[in-house]
């Protein structure tokens, strides 16, 4: 039953995770490989708050929301003169130099040694230091998420957001400035991100640069891919198999060692049988 | 009264001029064609216009005392400019519907975020797709649409813009009579309202039968520009067609 | 002065190694127009298959090499018949194909690893034992002498192949225009097969090369990769000798940076290169 609980947080903060990142990617059709990075922003602002000052875990948050939007609103401002693939490489090479100061920057982060006893949340008297009320705590941003995630994308920004994905020219000359819109979504989405990484950070009680590498950003894009891209649901979806699937290949019987490599293995193939044969995902509707 | 000016305007493609020294004055309220053989820099002119493409010298003039030397596309929308494109470019994974809807909600990031579309938005886009004969499929995906239907949905597109000027690149190519019909008369229609429409186009037919004043392009250049039945009978323009 | 020119030496090597991903890199991208992430792991194809051959099975290590290089070239023919093919003929976009390489890295990177283990290993037989020069205070090593060699006749070769030979015009028809080099009966689809053949091929070369200097792990392609996408955007993304240029100014950056800081930093500043190029000119320095 722990264990459930356990693969339940996890769940759920890939979850959001995915929803924000599609956001960018689904929505906006812009390949962010930046994501990881926000969401160890997020992480690494609630750790060194937690363990360094008396402020607590909620306040960390709003913290971590800020600074992440204001990290990701400079870093939007140089991405969101791009698209496709330049856009996919200038991200990625953001989210390389980013974990490049979670490794390096040891004073502040502790570089590879990671952050140690980073405390569970209490507020107004309830304690969420047992994992089920935590997994009530994550499902609740995680809902949370989701209708912010729903109402931007009902509105006329959320409509204007797919034209940019699907002919950026296009609706300029319809007078959209798209810079700003793609700037706004991006802010957002890693907005979000962090939000994720703080619960992370809470949960785990000890982070390291790892959790937030490149190939962390690849999970999720992985997740909202297979969901679907543009579908909110199909980010739940994508994220509740993504986090189940090395639980089947630990069922099959991989030693550990093996089965992390499996599981890249089994992204990767799923990642080229996608694009190959379902585009849309399992159960989006929109074709990269 | 001239709505819409360029002068010297240039436009290069690596070592070749599309668009050279072109100076044209552009009345309010008519209809104009531009004719001239492929690669004239009709629909380079075009995008010049629009802001699509940048330009290498030069300026555009609007309604007499907007000078632009660099015209952004997200600027033209509020100067009134709509226009379509020679190749559809709708917004192919969105609904018929929300292909229109776009174009009349809020332009700021903020207000948009805040705002969904009401029965006002709904009531225009009916009107518009209704002209279109496209109502009926307003919840169809762009994408799945006949080469036709695309083509009228693009011009739905800017009439919703309610723009005064629209820059139509050959749009009816590739119609069937009934939707050549259809697009005759929104152009008539706008006509009527003192809109200034500039039109490519390859059929002569139409543009004799629709258009008040003709500028032939070759090369880059004008080469003769007048009322149809002028232009049509000078040899300059059979020349440039067929060639000497 | 020992320092400097040990840092030039540095510098040179390390832009010869990127300059032959570069090469492939570019190679490819300028007959495809996407960017093919997959790259990066033909530089572990080459040295595993090398460390292979010459450590388990005790092989000639010239024949050795041969192989780990024909083998990295069949790795990248084969992904292109199989994955890329189908995708083009579809008319995929070049995030559909860029996705699905990146589906392609993960997944062999992976295999690699389960194959191997991911220890860092060295392919040469006694380091110890290898012969070094003294040069103006500096020290280099046989082997990098090797490696500057070896880039500067693959160079001259490639360059001679593709304005020398019916085969590289075809090439750059199908890099100019891929639509009027099939009007003209240029079978696009075997000279690209081709291209990836070749581009890949020199991959693993450069991966085998790095093998002998320093060492290999499963995980090398992707820094390598991004290397020699970094060198390319820098240099002009598409042109060959932009992608030289490119990868000789990374690597001269990359090693007087960490002059005066920590060399963990390494990464960070190529990819700082990498944005300063986005800002100021993403189409790098050869291409207008």
């Amino acid at each position: 039953m722990e264990y459930l609980i356990h693969l339940g947080i996890l769940f759920t903060i890939y979850a959001i995770l995915g929803i924000s990142l599609n956001l960018v990617i689904g929505y906006t059709g812009l390949l962010s490989l930046t994501h990881a990075a926000f969401y160890g922003i997020g992480a690494y602002t609630t750790a060194i708050l937690l363990t360094q000052t008396g402020i607590g875990f909620f306040l960390s948050v709003i913290l971590g929301i800020i600074f992440v939007g204001i990290v990701s609103f400079l870093i939007g401002i140089v991405l969101s003169r791009f698209s496709d693939d330049y856009y996919a490489l200038g991200s990625l090479g953001l989210n390389m130099i980013i974990f490049s100061i979670f490794l390096n920057w040891q004073s502040l982060t502790k570089g590879p040694l990671g952050i140690l006893g980073i405390s569970r949340p209490e507020l107004f008297g309830i304690n969420f230091s047992s994992n089920f009320m935590f997994l009530i705590l994550t499902l609740l941003f995680l809902i949370l998420t989701y209708l912010v995630a729903r109402f931007i994308v009902n509105s006329s920004f959320g409509r204007v957001l797919k034209t940019i994905r699907e002919d950026e020219k296009a609706i300029q000359v319809f007078g959209y400035k798209t810079f700003y819109f793609k700037l706004a979504i991006f802010v957002i989405s890693a907005a979000m991100a962090a939000v994720a990484g703080s619960l992370f950070a809470s949960y785990i009680t000890f982070i390291d640069p790892s959790s937030f590498a490149l190939m962390e950003s690849i999970f999720i894009v992985a997740i909202i891919i297979l969901g679907g891209l543009a579908d909110l649901r199909g980010s739940i979806l994508g994220a509740l198999f993504l986090i189940l699937l090395p639980e089947v290949l630990r069922f099959v019987g991989f030693p550990s060692e093996i089965a992390a490599q499996m599981r890249q293995v089994v992204y990767g193939v799923i990642l080229i049988l996608l694009m190959l044969y379902r585009p849309q995902g399992l159960i989006g509707e929109y074709k990269l | 009264m001239t709505i819409l000016e360029t002068r010297n305007l240039i436009k290069r493609f690596g070592g070749v001029h599309a668009v050279d020294h072109l100076s044209i004055e552009v009345e309010k309220g008519r209809i104009n064609g531009i004719i001239g053989p492929n690669g004239s820099g009709k629909t380079t002119l075009i995008n010049l216009l629009s802001g699509m493409l940048a330009m290498d010298g030069g300026e555009i003039i609007i309604d007499d005392v907007q000078k632009f030397t660099q015209m952004f596309p997200h600027q033209v929308f509020f100067y009134g400019i709509a226009r379509t494109f020679q190749n559809v470019r709708l917004f192919e994974q969105m609904t018929v519907l929300d292909n229109i809807l776009v174009i009349l909600t809020k332009r700021n990031v903020f207000s948009s975020l805040f705002e969904k579309h009401t029965e006002y938005h709904l009531k225009k886009a009916e009107e518009v797709l209704q002209r279109v004969d496209l109502w009926k499929k307003k919840n169809q995906l762009a994408i799945n649409l006949s080469y036709g239907q695309r083509k009228l949905l693009e011009i739905a597109r800017a009439l919703v813009t309610d723009a005064e000027i629209y820059l139509l690149d050959e749009s009816f190519t590739g119609l069937f009579p009934e939707m050549r019909k259809i697009v005759s008369n929104i152009i008539c229609e706008l006509k009527q309202e003192n809109k200034t429409v500039i039109l490519i186009e390859h059929d002569m037919g139409l543009i004799r039968e629709l258009c008040d004043y003709i500028f032939v392009m070759n090369e880059g250049k004008l080469l003769v520009e007048g009322k149809p039945n002028y232009v049509l009978e000078g040899k300059e323009v059979i020349e440039a067609y067929l060639g000497k | 002065m020992e320092i400097f020119s040990q840092l030039i030496f540095n510098s040179i090597i390390a832009g010869a190694v990127y300059a032959l991903i570069a090469l492939g890199f570019n190679l490819i991208y300028g007959a495809t127009k996407f960017l093919n992430l997959a790259h990066g792991v033909m530089t572990a194809i080459g040295g595993y298959t090398v460390f292979y051959f010459t450590k388990t099975l005790d092989w000639n290590i010239y024949l050795a090499v041969i192989i780990g290089i024909l083998f990295a070239g069949l790795i990248g023919f084969s992904l292109d018949k199989f994955v890329y093919f189908p995708l083009r003929k579809r008319k995929a976009s070049n995030m559909v194909l860029l996705v699905a390489s990146f589906g392609a890295f993960t997944a062999i990177q992976a295999i690699i690893a389960i194959l191997f283990n991911s220890r860092f290993q060295t392919l040469s037989q006694n380091t110890s034992a290898q012969k070094s020069f003294e040069i103006f205070g500096g020290v280099i090593t046989q082997t990098q002498l090797i490696i500057l060699a070896s880039a500067a006749l693959i160079m001259t070769g490639l360059v001679l192949l593709l304005h020398k030979t019916r085969f590289g015009k075809a090439i750059k028809a199908i890099s100019d225009d891929e639509e009027v080099a099939k009007i003209v009966g240029i079978n696009t689809n075997k000279i690209i097969g081709y291209v990836f053949f070749i581009g890949s091929a020199i991959a693993g070369f450069a991966g085998i090369l790095v093998g002998f200097d320093t060492g290999i792990e499963p995980t090398m392609g992707l820094d390598l990769l991004f290397k020699g996408v970094i060198a390319s955007i820098v240099g002009g993304i598409g042109n060959l000798y932009g992608g030289v240029l490119g990868a000789f100014l990374l690597g001269f950056v990359e090693n007087f940076g960490i002059w005066k800081i920590s060399g963990d930093w390494k990464d960070a500043i190529a990819f700082a290169l990498l944005i300063v190029f986005l800002i100021f000119r993403p189409r790098g320095i050869m291409n207008k």
